[in-house]
């Protein structure tokens, strides 16, 4: 090995240790998600179950073309992408600068606080959100008391407050969590260009927009594709806290999915067909970021 | 120093990774002491003991392990291993195993809501055993329940947990707004929703509680006329449906006249209850141990059996909510001891009925048991009423339907109808949508 | 000015920051209040929205663990978490260097395809990813529970764009100094990127520890049992024990808000210290 090494030219030497280091978990990758995921391909070109698949070209594409509930859930689920992603995004950005304040006191348990929401376990959290919205809990005897409202409002039970607080219930429990990722990516930018341009009369609002986002930059790349890719994945919050309902009106794709295998009587060719349909959306979304945003200068 | 943790850290890991990698590649208890056999294999090999997937420690699973030591009296070297599995979860695992054909992971015996088990037979046939000549008699068992585990005259499942349905009532709201529970027994449902007004007019409280999304009553409702919104040409059956249109009807009047709370989910109807802002709920007869968990309303329920839809030939006030079924899988090394085993306990002795009974409140499909003195003794709770005695007994008269695979999506699509009927649709239009959908889930 | 009266001024400028985080702080932590004291009480009281704390931890901590193997279960969780977040920091920081440090277009085209594997939805590539797993003999094991979560797209990209700040001299002073490229990765890059390590523990620790729909699909075993399952099996009885309910939660939510606290000094404040 060593020897062989010494033959190679320095460059040469390089790219191989690039490769060598990138290749076990591209290995992994490769095995673990892209196999199935070309295994998955050929279902969704099937029908049937079990032993007795067999092939019946995009039919279960076309399939999608008609179904007006998974339409919906499309339409459902890229509202939740519109409004939810960029204020959480902006919020977490916001609150990362605020606790990267070295002259802040507490901000350990500041920083806990903010965090806690996405450790808090997915049971609970719902469990909590339905009680906290429902037609006599906690939201609606606030406001009755605060004179906004005469009677209960059932919230989960109309389409609109229920999508209303399937956002807030992600803003929640996500911001915290790309907090992390900006306060870490935070930490790459030198203290002394604060200082710089705080000695240069800069205010806090322009050194934000001047300083800070440029530098997250990478960070803020990462953060979008993943908050695209998490919302239009999204599940948990449709299957928990409205069950997809009133109507259909907050179900999502994933959630619709999953019903097509697991609650419904199982119809795992049509499943694969409409995630990859999933698959391709975010994929767009994703290149798109990555090529307007991910450049090194 | 950190530095120096960090890499050995990391050493560590690598060293492990390559043990658990290793071990995972000649002998797969590499992974310490979590795995049961080195094939992968659920069902048990060992010629004594069965695995069972069951939810519930103090239902189903307290009866499932009263039955194993029972039948330990005869048989000292039986074994029986339970893998609390919930519904859900049962289901996602069965699905996945059955449609990658590897049924190794599945156990021995396996507890299943009655309402999924005909969707299962239709995608997976072979996962499940034929139970018909094991011994049983059927008929001891109400005909609807045997119905819910059979196809083409063959037996697949032991029926265990009794879903018939009651109607509970508070009898001091009751009184409060001038009813006695005799006013609300073998009533229809315009009956029960004049009462209902006048209850909700009076008292404020709702004579009955239902979920908007995924809720069971429209299917209550339906059923008790023994009816469906399937055919028996396997078709969806809702507009034209004389029965279906009836219920609807019913149903968006009972919510739009206050009678009915509707509720968003499962936490919310038992806050209902709990809270005392139910008067009454129509259910499974299981929700009584949810009832009787709110120990200040001890002596005010009261059980009776549900409305019946006006104006229909074959209405009747029996139906059937939830409630399972044991099922042998294909994955059974010890196919007669299985059987035997549920047989000599579910499927033939009272006694085993007699003691799981105040242990776990579950009360069985198994009609003589309903004889016993320990079914016929009265409940403190429910004003000392005989409920169990009177449970397996509405369960013997619960008309059949036709049965579908499809049973879940039936559910969503009139529930969808009902809530876009409240919010002002056209009846026509909400129904012909909720007709269109069913028929294209039911279709591939 | 005296250095007194600059710290006095700097926090009364603060003040604003202090309600606003007082505030956020406020709203993410109700929730947990919640959780702690409906676990002190009966299951009637939670359902009735009382809020106060109550008497019933003990009765509501005997039922759990009279029901469940709670210690088993914590354990398995931890074993499972801290393995799996070890590895994949591992294995995905070392591809994320690779990536960035020695980029060029091949290798930024294959990243980009490396990200498409996390596009998909779980439940489509579930049933072929169990039948590899069924023939590699893996179904019930620990190394089944892992392997499909060490190396994921969002940690090498993770590590991809925070290597971007790592310096470049300091590879090329390395160099010179005759350090192997391994030896420049575990000697400088590791420590440097201290907080970016940190930040990444606490993600894959959390979602290793939340694992749920594949390990439970291929794990039928009592003995393997994580807290996700447990909790999963209060809730499917025919009556819920709400009180017991979210005792179980607690013990479920807690150890990642701890490994949180504790990591957060790290990537929140750990200015790189071996090189700058």
């Amino acid at each position: 090995m060593n020897s062989k090494k010494k033959g190679m030219s320095l460059i040469a030497k390089q790219r191989a240790a690039g490769w060598t280091f990138l290749a076990p978990a591209s290995i992994l990758i490769a095995i673990m998600s892209f196999y199935p995921m070309v295994r998955a391909f050929i279902i969704s070109l099937q029908k049937g179950t079990g032993a007795n698949m067999r092939f019946t070209g995009f039919s279960n594409y076309q399939r999608i073309l008609v179904d007006k509930v998974f339409q919906q859930s499309i339409g459902n689920t890229f509202f939740y992408l519109i409004i939810q992603v960029p204020i959480m995004l902006i919020l977490a950005i916001l609150l990362a600068q605020l606790l990267n304040n070295k002259h802040l006191k507490l901000r350990g348990l500041f920083r806990t606080c903010v965090f806690l929401p996405c450790a808090t376990s997915l049971v609970s959290y719902s469990l909590i959100f339905r009680s906290m919205f429902a037609t006599d809990g906690l939201i609606n005897s606030i406001l009755m008391k605060l004179g906004i409202l005469h009677s209960g409002y059932n919230f989960l039970g109309h389409s609109g407050s229920a999508k209303a607080v399937i956002i807030l219930a992600l803003i929640w429990r996500w911001t915290g969590y790309n907090m992390v990722f900006y306060l870490a990516g935070l930490q790459n930018i030198e203290y002394s260009v604060y200082e710089a341009a705080k000695i240069d009369g800069a205010n806090g609002w322009k050194t934000f927009w001047r300083i800070t986002v440029p530098l997250l930059k990478p960070t803020i790349i990462m953060t979008f594709i993943m908050s695209i890719n998490g919302t239009l994945q999204l599940f948990d919050e449709s299957v928990n806290l409205t069950k997809g309902g009133p109507a259909n009106t907050t179900i999502t794709m994933s959630h619709y999915v999953y019903n097509t295998c697991f609650i419904n009587v199982p119809n795992f060719g049509y499943a694969a067909a409409m995630s990859f349909l999933i698959f391709i959306m975010v994929a767009i979304l994703a290149f798109i970021n990555l090529k307007v945003g991910d450049t090194r200068d | 120093m950190k530095k120096k943790m960090i890499t050995a850290l990391l050493a560590s890991a690598m060293v492990l990774s390559l043990v658990a990698c290793g071990g995972g590649g000649t002998d797969s208890n590499g992974g310490g002491d979590t795995s049961s056999s080195g094939s992968g294999t659920s069902s048990s090999s060992d010629s004594n003991k069965l695995t069972v997937w069951a939810w519930d420690q103090n239902f189903n699973i307290k009866a499932i392990e009263t039955a194993a030591e029972q039948y330990k009296k005869d048989h000292p070297d039986f074994e029986l291993e339970v893998v609390e599995t919930s519904s859900d979860d049962c289901q996602t695992k069965l699905t996945t195993a059955a449609n990658a054909g590897d049924y190794s992971t599945l156990p021995d015996i396996v507890l299943m809501q009655d309402n999924s088990y005909q969707k299962f037979l239709k995608s997976y046939p072979d996962a499940f055993t034929d139970l018909t000549d094991m011994g049983i008699n059927w008929d001891d068992f109400g005909k609807l329940k045997q119905s819910y585990s059979m196809v083409d005259d063959k037996h697949y499942g032991v029926p265990f947990d009794n879903g018939a349905v009651i109607a509970c009532y508070r009898t001091d709201i009751l009184k409060e707004a001038g009813y006695t529970i005799d006013d609300l027994t073998d009533i229809t449902w315009s009956e029960f929703a004049k009462i209902g007004k006048d209850v909700h007019d009076k008292t404020g409280k709702y004579l009955l509680t239902s979920e908007g999304t995924g809720g069971d009553t429209m299917m209550m409702m339906i059923q008790s006329c023994g009816a469906n919104f399937v055919n028996e040409n396997g078709d969806a059956y809702i507009v034209g449906n004389d029965i279906a249109e009836k219920c609807v009807d019913i149903y968006t009047e009972l919510v739009q006249n206050d009678v009915v709370k509707l509720v968003n989910n499962w936490d919310e109807y038992v806050s209902t209850i709990t809270n005392g802002e139910a008067a009454g709920v129509v259910n499974g007869n299981w929700i009584t141990a949810t009832i009787a968990s709110t120990e200040d309303q001890k002596g005010q329920w009261a059980i009776t059996t549900m409305p019946s839809v006006d104006g229909v030939d074959s209405a009747t006030h029996y139906a059937n909510n939830g409630g399972s079924s044991w099922y042998v899988t294909a994955n059974c090394q010890n196919k007669d001891l299985a059987e035997d085993f549920l047989k000599s306990t579910f499927g033939s002795s009272t006694d085993f009925y007699d003691a799981i009974l105040p242990q776990t409140g579950a009360i069985a499909c198994y009609l003589p048991a309903g004889e016993s003195d320990v079914y016929n003794e009265p409940n403190e709770f429910f004003n000392d009423q005989p409920i169990y005695s009177t449970i397996v007994e509405y369960s013997s008269h619960i008309p059949e339907f036709t049965k579908t695979p499809y049973h879940y999506e039936a559910r969503e699509c009139i529930n969808t109808a009902v809530v876009n009927i409240v919010n002002g649709t056209a009846k026509a239009d909400a129904l012909q949508e909720a007709q269109d959908t069913l028929q294209f889930k039911m279709t591939e | 000015m005296t250095k007194q009266k600059s710290k006095s001024m700097i926090q009364r400028r603060l003040i604003p920051t202090y309600i606003f985080l007082g505030i956020v702080s406020f709203i993410s932590v109700f929730p947990l209040y919640w959780m702690i004291s409906a676990a002190t009480n009966t299951s009637t009281d939670v359902s009735r929205g009382r809020l106060l704390p109550g008497t019933h931890f003990m009765e509501n901590f005997k039922n759990l663990m009279s029901q469940q193997p709670l210690w088993r279960a914590l354990g398995n969780s931890f074993l499972y978490a801290i393995l799996t977040t070890v590895l994949c920091l591992l294995v995905c920081s070392i591809a994320g260097y690779g990536f960035e440090i020695y980029h060029d277009k091949w290798k930024d085209r294959l990243f980009s395809i490396l990200l498409l594997a996390m596009m998909i939805p779980q439940v489509a590539t579930m049933v072929p990813l169990f039948q590899m797993f069924s023939k590699a003999k893996l179904l019930n094991t620990a190394v089944g529970f892992m392997l499909p979560i060490i190396s994921t797209p969002f940690m090498i990209m993770m590590f991809r764009q925070n290597a971007r700040a790592f310096p470049v001299d300091i590879i090329e002073a390395a160099r010179i100094d005759g350090l192997s490229e391994v030896q420049i990765f575990f000697r400088m890059f590791i420590p440097t990127m201290k907080s970016t390590y940190a930040a990444a523990a606490v993600i894959t620790f959390m979602n290793a520890w939340n694992a749920y729909l594949w390990p439970k699909v291929i794990m039928s075993d009592n003995r393997a049992m994580t807290m996700p399952m447990l909790i999963a099996n209060l809730i499917t009885g025919y009556k819920t024990d709400y009180g017991m309910l979210m005792c179980g939660v607690l013990f479920c939510s807690i150890p990642t808000m701890i490994v949180f606290f504790v990591l957060q000094k790290q990537f929140a404040e750990g200015i790189t210290g071996a090189v700058k």
